[in-house]
């Protein structure tokens, strides 16, 4: 059986990333909600998840490492704003430290997965904003005067192309 | 040393010295004048940013200029774009595992 594919589409300095799940909407949103589960899936073949603490509920936080190759980690805080089971997750997230310490030298984005129930199946919509145009300035800045506008228009048709 | 641009724009102090050198190469003097804190934390910050490879320093005479070298972002960019395979490989994850649980 083939995969669905995963489909990107930027809006601004939204990121929207959509995929289809043939499972029923309880069990793909499940998927979400606790280490037990994220542990099996959040990482990736390089980027295993090596750290995880959770505590899901608006207001809570996930505390977890991404670890990769040559000894790297990758700290993330995720904020919970709002939760709607089964359908909504929206939280902030931040690049952190070991401790949870938010490194706010780097920009934050809010995340919300949405979980739509079609035929039985699931597709998940999750759009990554940037908290505030300061936010997005703070990457874009230096560069958007001197040439980087060409890149990120070139990102931007790689990933029209790659949908 | 060598350090790579992530670290470079880690720091929000460096990145207001990059975001003024993206206008105009600047007297060594001028830039450390133009910030509050003191001209020896302003030229740690350039160091590690010549050692990111974001700025260039040239002597003329007495006087050293800085210049940013903006393209270095460009490896920014190429990583974010890693993250179409990041994204795709971790549903693909999350796809399989949804298989093997009630």
């Amino acid at each position: 059986m083939s995969k669905h594919q995963l489909q990107v589409e930027t809006n601004g300095s939204e990121l929207i990333l959509t995929r289809q799940f043939d499972a029923l909407r309880t069990k793909v949103f499940k998927a979400y909600t606790s280490c037990e589960h994220l542990k099996h899936w959040w990482g990736t073949r390089e980027w295993p998840i090596s750290y995880c603490k959770i505590d899901f509920r608006v207001g809570g936080q996930w505390h977890y490492c991404l670890s990769g190759p040559d000894g790297m980690e990758s700290w993330g805080l995720a904020l919970y704003k709002d939760i709607k089971e089964p359908e909504l997750i929206v939280y902030e997230d931040w690049f952190a430290d070991k401790d949870g310490n938010k490194n706010t030298g780097f920009p934050s984005t809010t995340v919300r997965t949405e979980f739509l129930e079609k035929d039985g199946k699931t597709i998940i919509r999750s759009t990554a904003k940037y908290n505030s145009p300061e936010d997005l300035k703070k990457v874009l800045d230096m560069g958007m005067e001197t040439g980087i506008s060409e890149t990120m228009d070139k990102l931007e048709e790689y990933l029209a192309e790659t949908k | 040393m060598r350090r790579d641009v992530f670290q470079g724009i880690a720091d929000p102090t460096r990145r207001a010295i990059l975001g003024r050198l993206a206008q105009e190469k600047l007297n060594l003097t001028t830039l450390t004048d133009h910030y509050d804190i003191s001209r020896q934390s302003v030229t740690k910050h350039i160091k590690i940013l010549e050692q990111c490879g974001l700025v260039v320093i040239e002597k003329k005479g007495r006087d050293r200029y800085v210049s940013a070298r903006p393209e270095k972002l460009i490896e920014v960019v190429r990583w974010a774009a890693q993250y179409r395979a990041f994204f795709a490989e971790r549903y693909d994850r999350l796809d399989e595992y949804l298989k093997t649980i009630e």
